[in-house]
């Protein structure tokens, strides 16, 4: 009997007496081989590894017992951690004490770990208006890495796929060649890792690591603001990757020139290569990314729920996961399937706190603070341009985010003709497509005012 | 001479258990099949007015995984290691280097596997919390804690009572949430006095006892 049977085998079986989730969270990631009579099974964390041992051994065995002539010898191992277990006596099993659990969960990042979410992939990003130039981006320098764009710098508000986008050209590079050293790390831990360097005086040990990378991915790079050792540290380290081809990819909330307390060779440097941006999801971007969520999960739900869900849940792609898995919840624990009424009845909560309207008042305030100018200035007739663009932006935002007609709004700013807010919403819909400050400043004005 | 009181009153400890559910039925399960390992999220916010029951379901589930032999911890305004269960009580009131601190937290904490609870009092598009944090808190599983109605108020000054060891009439307990403030804090505060008072003066739990106490405290 082949090796691939007894693992099929032990998959098939708690397929089918797992729910779907559990199947996916816990035997799913589970990494198996087996060398005469021991199996090896290779699991991603301390957690998954003690319920393994206490929840599902005892199955393996018995089906391990089915395909071997004696009974196997089971060992857990955890990244370097080599845990045995003789099977099939689980009484004497090997139980991780508390403590060897916490160290193996405060265990550092071994450096050889390339630390890429194998689920984050080009294939499982969904793709819209708001995101296409970054994907195809990213994908060119997945294709070549340090040949096309250096550095890669994505940048974007919060919860809008950043890290999915840079760990999927991590999982690319990986797929084309399997022996490129390539390393993802947020940038609070590139922080750390400095700081560590230092204290532990192994500073040569983590640059030598740095500049042999083949692929860099770092994440947040705003946290490395006013640290002025890191990113002086980062900026060697940045240069003797771009000199020797290797590619570095950066993500970051805003665009290079706007980060405030980074060093301004840095910020330069950032713009080097190519500089994309994501945009916040657009409703059928948003339903498109639920039914692939929702695919994933194993969950069935309609067209007609996921809208539902997308149109009240607007900010970023987080909150519309976190909305989706509070109804899947909802839904699992009443023992009904997902339809519009359950799903409204399980984010009332949510909605409720989120139906907060949005003031005309809130709009022209928050848009006036944004550009440094007065409320009554927007109400004025002054028609400079430093008053008349932030005026315009805050009508279009009215007409967006409030029910209130044209002329209801033209009468909020200065008694003005509806027609001139009709020519306001028409100009920052144009500019939006051949602007991008003015469509970052209106993203950034619509999802502080959504929140 | 007032008769003084051995320090030996039962330790009140919140668990699961005693917590009296009333509308939270599911965030109950919810954090049950967590702990148990039966449901993969791994990520929860609570969240919901004060005294209504989120430091006692964070403090009970931590203490549910600590009987189980897990590591756990919860701090109320301040961030933890990393652990198997990790619960940070009134988020809202944390700092810019501390919410840095619990960013960092929820990474780990996800990659690691391990269950994260974190309360406040405003739903997570409400909060006035760095971006990246306030995102992460609404990207696992969000349930608002529904306070009590009367009734169960009621249930839970009761059960308060009887794990003190004794028991409390129901008039008592009605004068209670007509006359005190009825937030549960409160009243356990207001039912914790009474009973010493009891205690002291050896006469049962009444309504003019419980009229005297409360002056005292007010």
């Amino acid at each position: 009997m082949s090796d691939n049977k007894l693992w099929e085998s032990c998959l098939h079986f708690f397929e089918n007496s797992l729910p779907p989730q559990q199947f996916n969270s816990w035997i799913k990631p589970l990494i198996f081989e087996i060398k005469e009579n021991r199996i090896t099974l290779t699991v991603p964390n301390s957690f998954t590894l003690k319920l393994v041992q206490e929840r599902f051994l005892p199955e393996i065995s018995k089906q391990a017992e089915l395909f071997l002539s004696s009974p196997p010898t089971i060992d857990l191992r955890l990244g370097s951690k080599n845990l045995s277990v003789k099977n099939p006596d689980i009484k004497n099993s090997v139980i991780p004490s508390t403590e060897a659990i916490t160290n193996a969960i405060n265990q550092k990042p071994v450096k050889n770990q390339n630390k890429l979410n194998k689920l984050l992939t080009f294939d499982t990003f969904v793709l819209g208006k708001a995101n296409q130039l970054a994907h195809a981006a990213a994908l060119q320098v997945a294709e070549s890495p340090g040949a096309s764009y250096n550095p890669l710098f994505i940048y974007g508000g919060v919860g809008l796929g950043k890290t999915h986008l840079i760990q999927a050209i991590g999982n690319h590079v990986k797929k084309l060649d399997p022996q490129a050293k390539i390393f993802y790390v947020h940038a609070t831990n590139y922080v750390s890792d400095v700081v560590r360097a230092f204290q532990t005086k192994k500073f040569d040990e983590f640059k030598q690591f740095y500049n042999s990378l083949d692929l860099l991915l770092i994440d947040d790079i705003q946290f490395i603001a006013d640290k002025p050792g890191t990113q002086q540290e980062f900026f060697y380290t940045l240069n003797t990757l771009i000199d020797g081809h290797k590619q570095i990819v950066i993500t970051c909330d805003t665009f290079p020139k706007e980060i405030s307390g980074m060093e301004p060779r840095l910020t330069s440097r950032f713009s080097w290569g190519l500089t994309v941006a994501i945009e916040p999801p657009n409703l059928e971007m948003r339903v498109a990314i639920l039914l692939q969520k929702a695919a994933r999960t194993k969950t069935q739900i309609d067209e007609s729920v996921a809208f539902f869900i997308a149109k009240h849940v607007r900010s970023n792609i987080r909150e519309l996961e976190g909305a989706l898995i509070r109804v899947e919840a909802y839904s699992k624990f009443h023992n009904q399937p997902i339809s519009i009424e359950l799903a409204k009845e399980s984010l009332k909560d949510l909605l409720a706190s989120q139906n907060k309207q949005v003031s005309i008042e809130n709009i022209q305030k928050t848009v006036a603070d944004y550009y440094r100018i007065k409320v009554v200035d927007l109400l004025s007739k002054k028609r400079t341009r430093a008053i008349a663009r932030p005026r315009q932006i805050a009508m279009y935002l009215a007409r967006e985010l409030t029910q209130l007609s044209l002329p209801e709004i033209g009468g909020a700013f200065g008694d003005r003709d509806h027609t001139t807010v009709l020519h306001a919403c028409k100009t920052i819909e144009n500019l939006r497509n051949v602007d991008a400050l003015i469509n970052s400043d209106f993203n950034l004005l619509n999802q502080t005012l959504r929140n | 001479m007032t008769q003084l009181l051995l320090n030996i009153a039962p330790e009140w400890v919140p668990t699961l258990e005693n917590f009296v559910v009333g509308r939270n039925v599911e965030l109950l399960s919810a954090l049950r099949h967590a702990l148990a390992g039966s449901s993969s999220e791994r990520c929860f916010y609570l969240w919901g007015e004060t005294g209504c029951g989120k430091s006692h379901l964070l403090q009970a589930a931590v203490g549910q995984a600590r009987v189980a032999g897990q590591s756990a911890i919860c701090l109320c305004r301040a961030v933890p290691q990393a652990a198997q269960v990790v619960a940070v009580d009134d988020v809202e009131s944390l700092g810019e280097a501390a919410q840095v601190e619990l960013f960092a937290l929820y990474n780990q904490q996800r990659e690691n596997g391990g269950i994260l609870l974190v309360s406040g009092t405003q739903a997570p598009a409400h909060l006035q919390l760095r971006d990246d944090l306030r995102t992460r808190l609404g990207w696992g599983l969000v349930y608002q804690v529904h306070a009590l109605n009367d009734t169960e108020k009621a249930r839970a000054l009761a059960q308060h009572a009887q794990a003190r060891g004794f028991s409390l009439p129901q008039e008592v307990s009605h004068y209670l949430l007509r006359h005190g403030r009825r937030d549960l804090p409160s009243l356990l505060a207001v039912l914790d006095a009474l009973d010493e008072q009891c205690l002291r003066l050896k006469r049962s739990p009444t309504v003019p006892l419980l009229k005297e106490v409360m002056e005292k405290t007010l």
